[in-house]
């Protein structure tokens, strides 16, 4: 059978799960193209207008996935919950119901499962044999395939400790292990990025930052290449554990960075209307209030236009330079020839 | 032991505040009740909370520091409602600590109300806890004195309250009835801490308003509001939904009070969420915290019990109201029932918000007389 992917959302956290389930199994995988001009007008109209743009952009993957007829599913899964007692926002545990009610001549087309992931191996199972039955597979080869899926989601978490991206991981999913064995090359300046996962690496969306970064020679770092065990004492500055795995991982990540020493810096990444974010952006404020450490906000939404965060990315590697004793980018060090240094790329 | 000098500040719900007033003032405190939502409130919140936070916790944040910049002499307890869940409702008191001690105020603490919630063994000493740091030391049947009084106020004003919205578009000089209200909530709130007082001042007033003179009719078009709690509950957020749309002659009902809020979500949860579960199914299966499910639920449940119209009110980037918003525009296509979204935030214009609802009862209205004319016709074609 051919099964659709959106690339969004969950996509960047589970992707390797997935992969793993489906193609031990034998289904085809299709994944939609990365995010375009194309993928957030579908989604724009299709969804609520106050919904977040990472929801929005979620409805025009699903669309564009849908419109393709030899496609047998589209898979929307509903993350429930990623550790215990802590849920998710209430937008994405209501996903597969908004997709449904959002594309009601597809419904029947729509594969959803509810997954409580990080509380053990069992609960994953249950929701890959929830899936199994509706593709119509023993349930023994599901039981099988729900383990090498969970065995590429640890295969991929440990290449992301290692200090590799997402998007590097999408890339080598056939051969994870040659990519844990790669070395990540250290640069003299070095940015972490805080945020949702589908905020961070959805490059359309975020203007690219991650590029724009690594183009002007700085390094990245993400909030999730961290092991939550290193972050946990941060609980009792926030008073009291946020609700949410993925913010709380934000929100205690940042500070972990600002903590430490090898960071210069810390960019956070929302999307417009994301609520939780709210929080977490407050939190890193008044944290970096006391730690003195440079924390720009980056809030993405359907209008972004490039040359503006350019200019702010700009302005911040400045600030870092500065901080650093390096001063400004000097005309020798200009490598792609624009005044201040920074590439930037044709959209 | 002599007690430190403590004043108590809560949030306002609507014309309730009366009630959480005597319940601290039989436990011997001194409260004050923070001031309805105006600009001035708004303002204060909105430039010191984040950008995209919900609206009630800017209009909270507003409310208690202006409580805390007018009484610089005084310190504060600040009573703040919570839950443990998937929206941020949950996660209010630290952020009101934080941004407030950022402000530079130091004569305040923060206590707050919460469910028990997993893992049980930490659960159940937490609230213990922290129902004692809310009330501080005395005998238990104090507390349950005070908390049945308060009980008691809280059902004589939304009683008072349902026969106001009632009477309004029935009453024969406009305004009338709002002004024996007026007088009644102040007599409730001024009561006698005996329930026995309580009840024979409700059913006077109850009287009184009844014997205004009104004409009896019942071709009113109905309308049911759903939404967030703290926008429905408190009449100042909502610009007084509920009063304009009785004087456009209109039966209002809404669906979320505080008393059947809190006893769906203290006492009858398991039977309230089975319900909700076996009302939504096919719509929304999944529990997303906030009050998205009970909007879906209430606007299906509006639709059986006959009712024109339901208007879901929702403050701006609210999660579970978004999320219920999308699914309500299904209900509305499967259920025939027309639903309004309202959006609340710090830049809601009076004049604007009114020309919609008039807009919505208009149509709601000529939906109505369509049916009408429908039924006649079939009416006459079988006879």
């Amino acid at each position: 059978m051919k099964i659709g992917i959106p690339r969004a959302l969950y996509f960047y956290v589970y992707y390797p799960m997935w992969y793993g389930f489906f193609s031990s199994l034998g289904h085809e995988i299709r994944l939609s193209i990365p995010t375009n001009k194309e993928i957030i007008n579908l989604g724009v109209s299709h969804s609520v207008d106050d919904i977040c743009i990472s929801v929005k952009v979620f409805h025009g993957h699903v669309k564009y996935l849908l419109n393709k007829k030899d496609l047998d599913f589209v898979f929307v899964p509903r993350i429930a919950s990623e550790e215990k007692y802590k849920y998710t926002c209430p937008k994405l545990a209501a996903l597969p119901d908004l997709m449904k009610s959002a594309f009601v001549n597809d419904a029947d087309r729509i594969l959803t499962a509810t997954f409580y992931t990080r509380q053990g191996d069992k609960l994953i199972i249950d929701a890959f044999e929830e899936i199994g039955r509706k593709l119509g597979d023993t349930e023994e080869r599901v039981k099988k395939a729900a383990k090498v899926g969970i065995k590429y989601q640890d295969l991929a978490t440990k290449a992301l400790r290692s200090g590799h991206t997402f998007l590097e991981v999408v890339k080598y999913i056939k051969n994870l292990e040659e990519l844990i064995k790669k070395p990540v090359e250290k640069k003299r300046y070095t940015v972490a990025l805080a945020g949702f996962p589908y905020d961070v690496y959805d490059t359309f969306t975020n203007g690219d930052v991650i590029s724009k970064l690594e183009d002007s020679g700085v390094g990245i770092v993400t909030t999730d290449m961290l092991d939550p065990k290193v972050y946990r004492h941060y609980s009792k500055y926030m008073i009291k554990d946020l609700f949410w795995y993925q913010a709380n991982a934000a929100a205690k990540g940042g500070m972990y960075y600002i903590d430490s020493s090898d960071i210069d810096g810390i960019i956070s990444i929302s999307s417009f209307n994301c609520g939780i974010s709210s929080i977490y952006q407050k939190l890193l404020d008044l944290y970096s209030k006391e730690i003195g450490k440079p924390v720009m906000h980056i809030i993405v939404d359907e209008q972004t236009g490039d040359a503006g965060l350019a200019t702010r990315i700009e302005a911040f590697i400045d600030l870092i330079r500065v901080k650093r004793g390096d001063g400004l980018v000097s005309q020798e060090n200009n490598l792609h020839g624009t005044e201040d240094g920074v590439h930037v790329r044709s959209v | 032991m002599s007690r430190k000098k403590i004043t108590y500040t809560v949030p306002r719900m609507g014309y309730t505040y009366a009630a959480f007033e005597s319940f601290f003032k039989i436990l011997g405190y001194d409260v004050i009740i923070p001031e309805p939502t105006n600009t001035e409130t708004i303002k204060e919140g909105v430039s010191n909370s984040p950008e995209y936070m919900c609206f009630p916790f800017k209009i909270l944040l507003g409310q208690f520091e202006r409580v805390l910049e007018k009484n610089p002499d005084r310190y504060f307890k600040v009573v703040s409602l919570e839950s443990y869940g998937p929206c941020r409702f949950g996660y209010y008191s630290p952020l009101y600590y934080k941004i407030l001690r950022d402000k530079g105020f130091t004569n305040f603490e923060i206590v707050n109300i919460e469910g028990i919630y997993p893992p049980l063994y930490k659960g159940i000493p937490r609230f213990f806890k922290k129902l004692i740091k809310l009330t501080g030391w005395h005998a238990p049947w104090t507390i349950v004195k005070a908390f049945v009084i308060a009980g008691w106020k809280v059902y004589a004003l939304e009683q008072l309250e349902k026969k106001l919205y009632y009477l309004i578009p029935r009453e024969k000089v406009t305004g009338s009835t709002e002004k024996i209200f007026n007088a009644a909530v102040e007599r409730i709130r001024n009561a006698p801490n005996k329930v026995k007082s309580i009840k024979k001042i409700l059913n006077e007033e109850l009287e009184k308003m009844e014997k205004n003179p009104h004409v009896e009719r019942d071709d009113l078009p109905k309308i049911g509001l759903v939404g967030e709690a703290y926008i429905l509950m408190d009449y100042s957020n909502n610009l007084d939904i509920e009063k304009k749309l009785a004087y456009m002659g209109v039966d209002v009902d809404r669906s979320l009070r505080v008393t059947n809020w809190s006893l769906d979500r203290i006492i009858k949860v398991k039977s309230h969420k089975a319900h909700m579960l076996e009302v939504n199914k096919g719509y929304l299966d999944f529990f997303i915290g906030g009050d998205g499910q009970e909007s879906i639920m209430n606007t299906i449940l509006y639709k059986k019990a006959g009712y024109d119209g339901v208007i879901q009110a929702q403050p701006f980037g609210c999660l579970p109201e978004t999320a219920a918003k999308e699914i309500l525009t299904k209900v509305s296509e499967d259920y025939d029932i027309p639903v309004l979204s309202l959006a609340f935030d710090e830049q809601t214009g009076e004049a604007g918000f009114v020309t919609r609802l008039e807009a919505f009862v208009d149509m709601i209205k000529s939906r109505r007389q369509m049916k009408k004319e429908e039924k006649k016709e079939s009416v006459t074609v079988e006879g």
